[in-house]
């Protein structure tokens, strides 16, 4: 089979479980859903490897493959064709997505089993796999946008999974909105590119690029570039973009783990290495993207420190990872930022899918306020807990530490503004260890709370009435809400199987690429950046190897201060907090950006909208235009009633004046 | 088989049901609505793709005295939106058959003039015959609105006559002076075969005062902001089948009209007053987006949003670039697909909230409701057409024909696309999601109310995965119709600085075919 | 009265020669004034069938034999009397329309109280004398036919306006119609006489081939004699056609009269005047077009405004069709105004459609007149459409005809005008027209509306059929009363309403005329070519016209 052949198929997968899933919504009792949903994707991933294997089968000057199946759209000049692009980049995602979901969707077989919506749950992550796979599969910008918009739905749906929630539904729709912005600027950045191109196919644009913008920082290019990023942060949330992402925790947190942290968060960057070609004629947007990364990874990093929910803490870490890739894939460290994703993927998914069974044992409390030791409560979680948290703090040998000190390792050795960054970088990386322990102490360390004290006891909480931990409010729990019944790791095999599979990628996964060791996912991916000229400008593996160094040294900086002000010193944070009160209060209010979003954009639109109701609707057009019409008509009768008074005095009146008139007229017109 | 029979077909079995027992009009009416859209498919199964003139013609003279031509013809521009409008019709006929109305035969009776007044308006050739269906075809819904609608139904629909009137008025002395004054100015004999005023072209003093009138016409039927005052009442009156269909199809024989008769008749016109016509479409836009976001009546969401979609429909019109009308064509046809199933949807919303359509009183109808969830959920993504979908195929060919001929009008019209999103899922959550209202009785969609929304929702599917069935038939024909226009639009220093951004292929492509169509004019 | 006396010399002077009388020609009047005596002898007998039967009977078979003479003396225009009667083409249509009109009228009135009271044989020959009035009005070619003419058609209306001797309104209704119609034909006099002077001829021949050689330089065009001789003409005429400003006589004539007159006048009489327009301004003063023609169009303008507003908001049927009407007169006008060959064909075709419609329409009313309480109150239609379809469509389709909706006679006709105006560059006109049109929108549509939107009342016992509503009618005019302010109009003549179930038709030929004219109307709308035929011809029968 050839080797478009099998990506189709990998494409095919997951929406034909969609299909099956939700036609069967009826029929299908039990786990059946979710195991038909693993198994969809299990399936993929297979064909996935397959694809790979036969795309090594090529020589890498010919591993740029596309396949059109039929005339999706085309039309008059626009060509797009229903087709895909396979390239080392595309499976290389194809391998991540379509290997973490797997593991995800077994962990949700077991952790999702009590919620009253499990089969739509599995139809919604089966269709969410697929809009991804055709993201990265797409082979034109019109596709691409398709399957951008469909992840942007896909996290919609399952946001709002247990849309009995107040809550889950607002985020939804603030996910949605932010993402579709998103969407907007991609389409608009495509037509500014498709001014100069004339095509929609991605291969084509790309070798166009070099005619058609012979010079770098053409006008038109750096506005089409910059809005493809306006799509990549808002899918990415990057600044100032992002605020839809912590609310995103109201959904399951399988979904957390899969959607916002593994993968459809990482599109965005997949979107700009991607469009390296075009991005590398324009610089300018380039250096945008690397900027607005460094602030996020400072931003998000700063108010993970604060964020007491679970989930949000780990959402916050991701928006701040993913600013490393951003800012890598921009200044052209294609292959680290990629590497990282990765490596992201594995640990944070492993994180979520932990704190996923922490909450489970919490009886869905997510407060870190009210958590504490479970350490001996849940080893297995906690185990995997300390694995993600130090993957993610980048401490040796843990895959974290390779790929994010990679990519620091290629900003300094790029020099010059980029050595900023690369700071920017090791602060990021400081601040990470520092609120990764910090979750870390919090909750397995110190005094056991009762629920662990029950845990320990050998019996899981469980609340008789679930409230909305955001909220309050009781739970509905008729529809699509788990209710009181909970699963915790230590019980259920699947999550345990899912946990260890991505723990065991997160500890070795950095085997990729170890500098002077070997670079496999570097020459696997040069194909797809051949035409890249930064790319070629690696550090040294000395220089490189110091870097790690570095990196590891500060990641430990890190954990030794969380360990002091969390353990050592307790109360230390108390009083931290007292003494910068204001900048406490600033990051507790995230910077206030929502706040600053809501004045900035949603209250006017809103109060516009009200006003033309009131004011134009009532008054300008039924007042003026219709009534305005009308009066002056009847006004019109009314004086030709008045007229008609009966009165033959009268009427003889107006007649003379009628005979007066018309003989004036002829009068007058005679001389 | 000649177009006539498909024609007539409809107002014939609204005839004979008149004679019918009230317990049998119903089916009967189903039944010859389902003949009819077969004879609509048997023709589109026939038309032949990548050509641009007119095929199936019939051309018989009407009154001589006047030059009238009973002239009928499909061609790419009204391929599609015939078909589509025997489809609506169908459904909702069939949603109809399912329930009770009082005097059914006069109903279904006029359902069928209306039907056949549609699809006549959409196959003549001729302007007077254009114009006299574009008119008759209002008369059926006046009576059907007042007569079967709901609220204050006489006013809402005298309202609606009065103000399409109108504008129709005007638009009768537009045409009549069309033809008159392009026989006069070129010293033929009196003519109103458009195929014939084609190559009569008009002075550009008489274009100007003639191409306002038609605006007026059509601007009002469509609507646009600020015509659109009879629309909340009349919306909000109609019965659910009604509305589906008035706002399904006939607000696009306006926007049709643009095509068949404003851009090919008026080329000159069409260029001096493209900014005014951009600049309202944008207003109409940003405006119903904003009344869709405020409002909590569910079905005034759903009018607004087309009010709003038929704003993009003319931007991409009278962006002047064949882009933008395919974008425009395809988006008739999609919006007439979302639309119909909408107003269903509504009305069974409706049902499960004790009979109103406010949003407060509805939410979390998805309860027992999965499969209702899912539909709506699927015309809710197209309505806010969403990448993937065939909306967003249309809408990004109208914004790309915008992008190229007035770059700041399509960068705004963007805001729509964003509000779309919002208040489409606005109205999802706020019917189907959140906590179950007390007023709301969740229970699964019935067959019945299956019939409004399932099949529709199919062929949404079946267009998303395959958009250029709706673009392959119109190509050639369209680039033919806005070729003269876009071609004295090209003369302007705004297509210079496409000319330079590499798009002059148009504006080539365009002059050489005008100088066909105005030579060969005279031939169909 | 001193200028009449001088015309009554002149006729005699043509009368000396004795000029050659081409009997054939001149069948259709034989006809006329024959039937119209036998008519009335009948009517002296004392046999009530005679009366009630035959004298109906033989009018409708006079009316019968007009029209077949009319109809086949089509395409033998010729000039007879020595040039005081033209009998063209025009002539002839505008005769049938007369006829069918006159026939309508008599089917209408078969069982009104109007023949009863007034007698039959009266009431009839009166009729036929009207009618021979006008058809002599429309083929004059003389100032002295002309005239002729237009007394004979005016004197039987103002008696039979009247008819209803016992109905105070039916009275008022003839007085003020005698009163505003002489000072009508005063003008008209006066104007005549004017015209005369200026041209030193009575005949137009002779006065057109003046016009337009003096339009050439000052000449005679700028003589204020001649000049204020056809403004009076005009205005002369406007008060037959009521055009307004000389319209305020037709709403509350049309109102108080016996409706099945009311409808013949409606009809047949503003046919008649429109005619003669078009015989006056498009022959014998065509070479002075633009200098009356503006003025025309302005008046015509005028007129559609003021009739379309006017009928905004009428409570009574009839007052509303005779505002309609007014408006109607103001669209038909401006064919007249442009002066063209397309402009008469327009304006006659649009007299017969407007025949048509009106028939159908006024038919209903007489009906509801007589079956329900409310009269012809609009309001006492709410519900026909459930109750008695075989109204409720008629109505309808005139409603909608009369507003110029496709499908109906009313848009060709509206149509034609348009393109006639077009051509002859009074587009202005034209766009005055559909203004028109949609403020009568407003009206028609409220007749519809009521007929199917509004459920039927159940008539309240002090209501109930039968019995008459004490009558709070107005005082006679002359004391002042104001028509306009009256509440309810005393239900007039309704004929044994009481033993009418509602939806039985009571009166089959009302119906049958209601029926015919409402499917003409959309027969014609759908193939007008027939009619087409008929006028097209009308058209070229003028000579010098373009």
């Amino acid at each position: 089979m050839s080797t478009t052949t099998l990506a189709w198929i990998v494409l095919l997968c997951p929406l034909v479980g969609t299909i099956v899933i939700g036609a069967g919504f009826k029929v299908l009792k039990g786990s059946a859903a979710g195991v038909i949903g693993t198994a969809a994707i299990g399936l993929s991933f297979a064909f996935a490897i397959a694809t790979l294997i036969s795309l090594l089968g090529h020589d890498p000057q010919h591993r740029e493959l596309t396949s059109s199946v039929w005339d999706y759209a085309r039309t008059l000049n626009i060509d797009a064709r229903m087709n895909i692009l396979v390239d080392p980049l595309s499976v290389f995602m194809l391998l991540v997505v379509t290997g973490v979901s797997t593991l995800i969707h077994l962990y949700s077989v077991a952790y999702m089993e009590s919620d009253r919506g499990y089969t739509r749950f599995f139809a919604y992550l089966n269709f969410f796999v697929f809009s991804m796979l055709l993201l990265v599969l797409a082979g034109n910008f019109v596709l691409l946008i398709a399957g951008w918009a469909f992840v942007g739905a896909a996290s919609y749906i399952l946001i709002s999974f247990w849309y009995r929630r107040t809550t889950a539904t607002r985020a939804g729709l603030k996910a949605f909105v932010i993402n579709v912005v998103g969407d907007v600027g991609l389409v608009l950045g495509t037509f500014f590119i498709f001014g100069h191109t004339g095509t929609v196919d991605l291969i084509k644009t790309f070798h166009l690029v070099p005619h058609v913008f012979p010079h770098s920082n053409n006008a038109d290019l750096v506005a089409g570039c910059l809005l493809l990023l306006v799509g990549a942060f808002a899918k990415s949330a990057q600044v100032p973009l992002h605020t839809w992402l912590p609310d995103a925790m109201e959904g399951p947190t399988p979904v957390s783990a899969l959607i916002h942290a593994a993968t459809m968060v990482t599109a965005g960057v997949y979107l700009i290495a991607r469009m390296h070609s075009l991005f590398e004629a324009a610089p300018a947007a380039a250096d945008v993207g690397a900027i607005v990364g460094g602030a996020t990874l400072l931003i998000a990093a700063s108010i993970g420190l604060v964020a007491t929910d679970l989930k949000r803490v780990i959402a916050y870490s991701t928006m701040s990872q993913i600013g490393y890739m951003v800012m890598a894939v921009s200044v052209g460290a294609y292959s680290a930022g990629l590497y990282h994703l990765m490596t992201h993927a594995f640990f944070k998914a492993l994180l979520f899918m932990a704190a996923g069974s922490l909450i489970s044992a919490m009886g869905g409390v997510q407060s870190l306020d009210r958590m504490g030791g479970f350490r001996k409560a849940m080893p297995f979680t906690f185990a995997m807990f300390i694995i993600g948290g130090l993957a993610l703090s980048g401490l040796p040998p843990f895959s974290g530490w390779l790929s994010k000190d990679d990519i620091i390792g290629f900003l300094d050795h790029r020099g010059g503004g980029f050595l900023l960054l690369g700071i920017v970088g090791y602060t990021g990386a400081l601040l990470t260890a520092i609120y990764t322990f910090r979750m870390i102490f919090r909750a397995f360390f110190g005094q056991p709370v009762k629920e662990a004290q029950e845990l320990a006891d050998g019996h899981l909480h469980h609340v008789d009435v679930p409230r909305n931990p955001a909220t309050d409010e009781v739970e509905d729990i008729d529809v699509g809400f788990p209710g009181s019944a909970h699963h915790i790791a230590e019980r259920a095999v699947p999550m345990k199987v899912a946990m260890s599979g991505l723990a065991v990628l997160a500890l070795i996964g950095g085997a990729a690429q170890i500098p002077g060791v070997d670079h496999a996912l570097s020459s696997f991916l040069d194909t797809t950046f051949a035409d890249s000229t930064i790319i070629r400008q690696e550090p040294s593996t000395s220089a490189a190897w110091i870097g790690l160094v570095i990196g590891a040294g500060i990641a430990l900086a890190g954990i030794g201060i969380a360990y002091v002000v969390w353990i050592a010193r307790p109360g230390t944070s108390a009083k931290l907090i007292e003494r910068f009160a204001p900048v406490h209060t600033f990051l507790i209010n995230k910077w206030y950006f929502d706040e600053l979003i809501e004045f900035l954009i949603v209250r006017p639109a809103l109060w516009f909208g009200r006003f033309c109701e009131t004011v134009i609707e009532r008054v300008f057009v039924a007042g003026v235009i219709t009534g305005g019409t009308v009066s002056i008509i009847r006004a019109g009768g009314a004086l030709v009633r008045r007229a008609q008074t009966g009165f033959v005095r009268y009427y003889a009146a107006v007649v003379v004046a009628g005979i007066t008139l018309t003989a004036l007229y002829f009068l007058l017109t005679s001389s | 088989m000649s177009l006539s029979i498909l024609i007539w077909l409809p107002l014939v079995v609204g005839l004979v049901g008149l004679a019918l027992p009230r317990a049998r009009v119903g089916r009967w009416s189903a039944l010859g609505s389902l003949v009819t859209l077969g004879i609509a498919i048997s023709f589109l199964a026939r038309f032949k793709t990548g050509h641009a003139g007119l095929q199936f013609t019939t051309d018989k003279v009407w009154i001589s005295e006047l030059g009238i031509h009973y002239k009928l013809g499909l061609d790419g521009l009204n391929v599609l939106l015939v078909v589509l409008t025997a489809l609506l019709f169908s459904v909702s006929i069939g949603w109809s058959s399912q329930r009770e109305w009082d005097r059914p035969q006069l109903f279904y009776f006029h359902l069928g003039l209306a039907e056949s007044a549609v699809l006549g308006a959409f196959c003549a050739q001729d302007l007077a015959l254009f114009v006299a269906l574009f008119d008759l075809m209002l008369i059926p819904f006046y009576f059907l609105t007042g007569m079967w609608g709901s609220g204050d139904r006489v006013r809402a629909t005298t309202k609606l006559v009065i103000y399409t009137l109108v504008g129709s008025f005007l638009m009768l002395v537009a045409a009549i002076a069309t033809g008159v004054l392009a026989s006069s100015e070129h010293g033929t004999s009196l003519t109103f075969v458009l195929s014939q005023l084609r190559a009569l072209p008009l002075s550009h003093t008489s274009q100007e005062w003639i191409f306002l009138c038609f605006a007026a016409a059509f601007l009002v039927k469509m609507p646009l902001v600020p015509f659109h005052g009879w629309l909340p009442d009349a919306y909000k009156s109609m019965p659910p089948p009604v509305v589906a269909v008035f706002s399904g199809v006939l607000s696009k024989v306006a926007a049709y009209g643009f095509l068949r008769v404003v851009l090919p008749l008026f080329p000159f016109a069409s260029v001096h007053y493209q900014t005014l016509m951009l600049l309202t479409a944008l207003v109409s836009i940003i405006y119903a987006t904003s009344l869709a976001f405020t409002t909590n009546d569910a079905r005034l969401v759903v009018a607004y949003s087309s009010v709003a979609q038929l704003g993009f429909i003319v931007l991409g019109i009278f962006s002047l670039r064949p882009t933008g009308s395919q974008g425009a064509l395809l988006q008739m046809v999609n919006h007439g697909l979302v639309t119909a199933p909408l107003f269903f949807i509504v009305a069974a919303l409706a049902a499960r909230a004790g009979g109103s359509e406010d949003l407060r009183a509805m939410g979390g109808i998805a309860v027992r409701a999965p499969a209702l969830a899912a539909l709506f959920l699927i015309v809710g993504l197209a309505t806010l057409a969403i990448p993937g979908s065939s909306n967003f195929i249309g809408e990004f060919l109208i914004l790309l024909g915008v992008f190229q001929s007035k770059l700041a009008v399509s960068v705004i019209a963007f805001l729509g696309v964003v509000g779309a999103a919002y208040y489409a899922l606005r109205l999802y959550i706020r019917s189907m999601h959140n906590r179950v209202s007390p007023s709301v009785d969740s229970r699964e969609i019935s067959w019945r109310e299956a019939i409004g929304v399932v099949p529709l929702v199919i062929v949404i599917l079946v267009l998303a995965l395959y958009p250029r069935f709706g673009l392959v038939r119109s190509e050639r024909t369209v680039q033919e119709t806005v070729a003269p226009a876009q071609l004295l639009a090209g003369s302007r220093p705004a297509a210079q600085a496409l000319r330079d951004a590499g798009l002059s292929g148009f504006l080539v492509a365009g002059s050489i075919r005008s100088g066909a169509t105005t030579g060969a004019g005279g031939t169909p | 009265m001193s200028i009449v006396t001088t015309h009554a010399a002149l006729v005699a002077a043509t009368r000396i020669k004795g000029p050659h009388i081409d009997w054939l020609a001149l069948s259709p009047f034989v006809v006329l004034s024959v039937g119209a005596l036998i008519v009335l002898l009948i009517g002296l007998l004392s046999s009530s069938t005679a009366r009630r039967r035959v004298v109906p009977t033989l009018t409708l078979v006079t009316l019968g034999l007009a029209i077949g003479f009319e109809i086949a003396r089509f395409r033998h225009s010729n000039l007879i009397l020595s040039g005081a009667l033209q009998i063209d083409d025009v002539a002839l249509v505008l005769d049938l329309i007369f006829s069918v009109a006159a026939i309508a009228a008599v089917l209408l009135s078969w069982r009104g109280r109007a023949a009863e009271e007034a007698g039959h044989g009266e009431y009839h020959a009166l009729l036929l004398f009207s009618v021979l009035g006008m058809t002599v009005l429309v083929s004059s070619t003389n100032i002295v036919t002309l005239f002729l003419g237009f007394e004979l058609l005016s004197i039987p209306l103002y008696v039979l306006c009247a008819s209803e001797a016992r109905r105070e309104v039916s009275l008022e209704s003839g007085l003020k119609y005698l009163v505003i119609g002489s000072v009508g034909s005063a003008t008209l006099a006066y104007g005549l006489a004017l015209v005369y002077g200026a041209t030193g001829s009575t005949d137009f021949s002779v006065i057109a081939a003046a016009v337009s050689k003096g339009g050439l330089f000052g000449g005679v065009l700028s003589d204020p004699m001649l000049l204020t001789g056809i403004a009076l003409v005009m205005v002369g005429f406007a008060f037959k056609a009521s055009v307004a400003p000389f319209h305020q006589w037709t709403p509350d004539v049309y109102e108080g009269a016996p409706t099945p007159i009311t409808a013949f006048m409606a009809t047949a009489t503003k046919a008649a005047a429109i005619g003669v327009f078009l015989r006056f301004f498009d022959v014998a003063a065509i070479g002075a077009q633009n200098k009356w023609g503006p003025w025309l169009a302005a008046l015509a303008a005028f007129t559609i405004i003021v009739g379309n507003v006017g009928a905004l908001g009428q409570s009574s049927l009839k007052r509303m069709l005779a505002y309609s009407g007014i408006a109607q007169a103001g669209y038909m006008l401006s064919g007249v105004v442009v002066g063209t060959r397309l402009g008469i064909q327009a304006t006659v075709f649009y007299l017969a459609a407007y025949l048509l419609i009106n028939l159908a329409a006024f038919a209903v009313v007489v009906a509801r007149e007589r079956e329900s309480p409310e009269g012809d109150d609009i309001s006492g239609l709410a519900g026909l459409g459930a109750t008695n379809p075989g109204l409720a469509w008629p109505l309808t389709i005139a409603m909608l005809a009369l507003a110029g909706i496709p499908g109906t006679v009313g848009f060709i006709g509206k149509f034609y005008l348009i393109r006639a105006l077009v051509a002859g560059d009074y587009t202005w006109l034209g766009i005055a027209i559909v203004i028109g049109s949609m403020i009568s929108l407003g009206y028609y549509l409220r007749v519809v509306a009521t007929i199917w939107m509004r459920r039927a009342p159940d008539v309240p016992a002090d209501r109930a059929p039968g019995q008459v509503r004490t009558p709070t009618g107005p005082l006679p005019v002359i004391a002042g009363g104001s028509p306009e302010a009256d509440a309810g109009l005393e239900a007039s003549g309704r004929l044994g309403a009481g033993e009418l179930e509602p939806g039985q038709i009571a009166q089959p030929e009302v119906a049958v005329v209601a029926i015919v004219c409402a499917g003409a109307t959309i027969f014609f709308g759908i193939i007008p070519t027939p009619l087409f035929h008929l006028v097209t011809h009308a058209g070229q029968a003028f000579a010098g016209l373009f």
